[in-house]
């Protein structure tokens, strides 16, 4: 086995104020921008979740009212929970889709990049477009209730079905995510020194071995990245399901952002609705904190 | 040194920046004013919608040259999304297409329209379409087209199973529905998805019930009633015998994929005829009145131009208003649109027509559904309740009683 050479602790040297003013005035549009279109309606979507604000209402100071309703209001929990098991469901699983299909199209074969730019076509087609052949697909008598008659399984529509309503939409995401994650895993497997692989074949380590304990721990900071997005973009579901099942049915596929899309642009209740949006933003907080404290750590 | 120089210079280019554009707005010295309208495809014919709109303006320019129009035609999809962020924003426009629905939701945000139209005008309406309108004693809006949602029957689906007559009631639905079904079709169609209006699919049946969504004081829900029961056991009775396709019941796929499309459902109540007539063909359709269960009522809409409280100068967005719905631009829009009229003057717009006129026969039957703040907020427990019950998950009754346990809070 080859030895890699230690890294070497280097010291940093601290700017100067000039330096640090140049900096400042290359990251200034940035930061201006930044503020203006990213933390400003962030800051102010907080605070009215601590207002009543409606359009064209008086905006009145509620304090922690919306939040003691949302703990009493069943169909939050009721979101919360689909939201939950959706990421649970999609999250491993496209990145299981990404880091098979990343190892399958690494080598240079014939034909290698057709397959990575057909893996990654789902990625940039519309979610709504995708969602209406969906419905057809998973319809009652659509080609997948078909296969799984052929199958000797229940030929229903899963998306009439309150438990198969989410692995349907699983299957959905999972198929127009794996393409991003594909991408950035590949890159990251094209930087691993393909020293490492031969002398890990030379020690005699299997094919499983040199996956396990070569390949997998220098893909962890991607694996790491994959995650933390995947993750932020499954508690943000809500186009997909708003196009194939409007929630349904009955409400087995209501999401977090679904609840908050029609309490702030159905029923205009804007405080109620950014209450929501800050439970959302601690809760992909939350999850991406033990993300990074479990994949993001350092060695 | 020269970092601090460069930003002072950012500094003051930005300012010049922000003054100059602050500047741009109000002090061109134009002394036109200006009237914003958004509008949606009410005339599906792009072309020929905005032709309608230039031609309306031109014609009122003619006499008010000192007012200038400028109209903008949204998609429907989101219409609600893009302006309440726009009326949040104070970006709104002057006037703005409402129907019924959209209401008492935009309420705080409209500028009654009584005092901008004269009583000439007034008195000119439908009785039922003023009350449509009417808020708290006051006109939301200058209606400019109505509706009636009638039910619609396929002929070519009534000559293959050899039916010569057409449903007028629950009960011929219900006795003609196993006719159809041995033949491979169904009676009709039930659209359960959550983002379906309850207006136009379970609120019909309610009202045929005789019932109604909200106690007359408008202080609690009606619809767990005796009627809503028996409009929800009517429903689930199709369903379960197999008269409608189930996959309506939760998905709302596009009508192409649908057996709407492929010819076979006999009637439906919930789709637009100009949609339903790609696929139909204009001489198979047949339009029935609204069914009669205890009372012959159904859906239709009416359609106003309102103005906003924000309207930059309201005496000119009064008087465009006034003008673009008067009895002449009302009768080209709706004939250019295919909808009837809100006024008496203008008189039957579709005589001797067999599928319009027929239709606009009905407009007086027609309801366009409570208007009520919470209209949508209750719809929003409503519809998941219904779908249980015709799921078979819940009872009638229970998910009545559910879905007026969850909307009595809504309603304080």
């Amino acid at each position: 086995m080859v030895a890699l050479p230690a890294t070497r602790r280097r010291r940093v040297r601290r700017p100067s104020a000039r330096e640090a003013g140049t900096a400042l005035l290359f990251v200034l549009p940035f930061l201006l921008l930044f503020a203006i279109f990213r933390f400003g309606p962030a800051t102010a979507g907080v605070v009215l979740g601590f207002t009543d604000y409606t359009i064209g209402g008086e905006t009145g100071w509620v304090g922690l009212e919306n939040f003691h309703r949302l703990v009493d209001d069943p169909t939050f929990w009721s979101a919360l929970r689909v939201t939950v098991v959706f990421t649970v469901l999609s999250v491993p699983l496209s990145m299981l889709a990404s880091l098979g299909m990343a190892l399958l199209t690494r080598r240079a074969f014939r034909g290698a990049k057709l397959f990575r730019s057909v893996f990654f076509l789902p990625v940039v087609t519309s979610l709504v477009l995708a969602g209406v052949i969906f419905i057809w697909v998973f319809s009652d008598g659509g080609p997948w209730s078909r296969a799984m008659g052929a199958l000797g399984l229940p030929a229903q529509s899963w998306l009439a079905d309150s438990v198969l309503v989410i692995p349907a939409l699983v299957l959905v995401s999972v198929w127009s995510r794996f393409g991003y994650g594909m991408l950035i895993l590949l890159a990251r497997l094209q930087d691993v020194p393909a020293e490492l692989e031969e002398a890990a074949l030379t020690d005699g380590a299997s094919a499983w071995q040199r996956f396990r304990y070569v390949t997998l721990p220098q893909l962890r900071p991607a694996l790491f990245f994959v995650a933390v997005i995947e993750t932020t973009v499954a508690v943000q579901v809500f186009d997909m399901i708003y196009v194939m099942t409007g929630g349904g049915p009955v409400r087995a596929s209501y999401s977090l952002v679904y609840l908050l899309y029609d309490q702030g642009f159905k029923y205009f209740d804007l405080g109620y609705a950014s209450a929501i949006g800050v439970a959302l933003f601690v809760m992909t907080i939350v999850v991406a904190l033990i993300q990074r404290l479990t994949l993001g750590r350092e060695e | 040194m020269r970092v601090r120089k460069s930003l002072s210079a950012v500094a003051v280019a930005l300012v010049a920046a922000l003054a100059a554009t602050g500047c741009g707005g109000s002090g061109s010295g134009d002394s036109k004013k200006t009237v914003t309208m958004w509008i949606y495809p009410v005339i599906f014919d792009e072309a020929k919608h905005r032709a309608h709109w230039d031609e309306t303006i031109k014609a009122f320019q003619a006499a008010n040259s000192d007012i200038e129009v400028k109209t903008e035609i949204f998609p429907w999809a989101n219409r609600d999304q893009a302006l309440a962020t726009a009326i949040a924003g104070n970006k709104g426009p002057d006037a703005v297409y409402l129907i019924p629905d959209q209401l008492p939701k935009y309420a705080r945000n409209i500028e009654p329209i009584d005092t901008y139209l004269d009583d000439t005008a007034k008195s000119d309406y439908h009785e039922n379409v003023v009350t449509s309108v009417t808020i708290d004693g006051k006109m939301m809006g200058a209606p400019i087209l109505t509706s009636a949602a009638t039910p619609i029957c396929n002929k070519k689906v009534f000559a293959a199973v050899g039916q010569t007559t057409y449903p007028t009631s629950w009960n011929d639905l219900l006795t003609m529905a196993p006719t159809f079904k041995a033949k491979g079709y169904d009676m009709t169609a039930y659209a359960g998805d959550a983002k379906q209006t309850l207006n136009q699919t379970f609120y019909p049946l309610l009202w045929q019930a005789g019932g109604d969504v909200f106690s007359p004081d408008g202080t609690s829900v009606a619809f767990n009633s005796d009627a809503g029961k028996k409009a929800l056991t009517f429903a689930k009775q199709l369903v379960d015998a197999g008269y409608v396709d189930k996959t309506l019941l939760t998905t709302a796929p596009p009508i192409e994929q649908t057996r709407i499309a492929q010819n076979k459902v006999a009637c439906v109540w919930h789709v637009p005829l100009t949609e339903i007539e790609k696929f139909w063909g204009k001489e198979n359709i047949q339009v029935v009145p609204h069914f009669t269960e205890t009372r012959q009522i159904g859906y239709g809409t009416v359609g106003s131009l309102s103005m906003l409280k924000s309207a930059r100068d309201k005496a000119a967005a009064g008087k465009w208003i006034a003008f673009a719905t008067n009895a002449e631009n009302t009768k080209k829009y709706d004939v250019a649109s295919s909808f009837f009229s809100p006024r008496k003057s203008t008189g039957a717009l579709y005589v001797g027509d067999p599928v319009l006129g027929e239709q606009e026969k009905h407009v007086a039957t027609s309801t366009v559904g409570p208007l009520h703040e919470k209209a949508r907020d209750v719809q929003g427990v409503l519809s998941p309740e219904i779908q249980a019950a015709l799921l078979g998950k819940k009872s009638v009754e229970q998910a009545l009683e559910d879905a007026a346990k969850a909307a009595a809070p809504l309603l304080g």
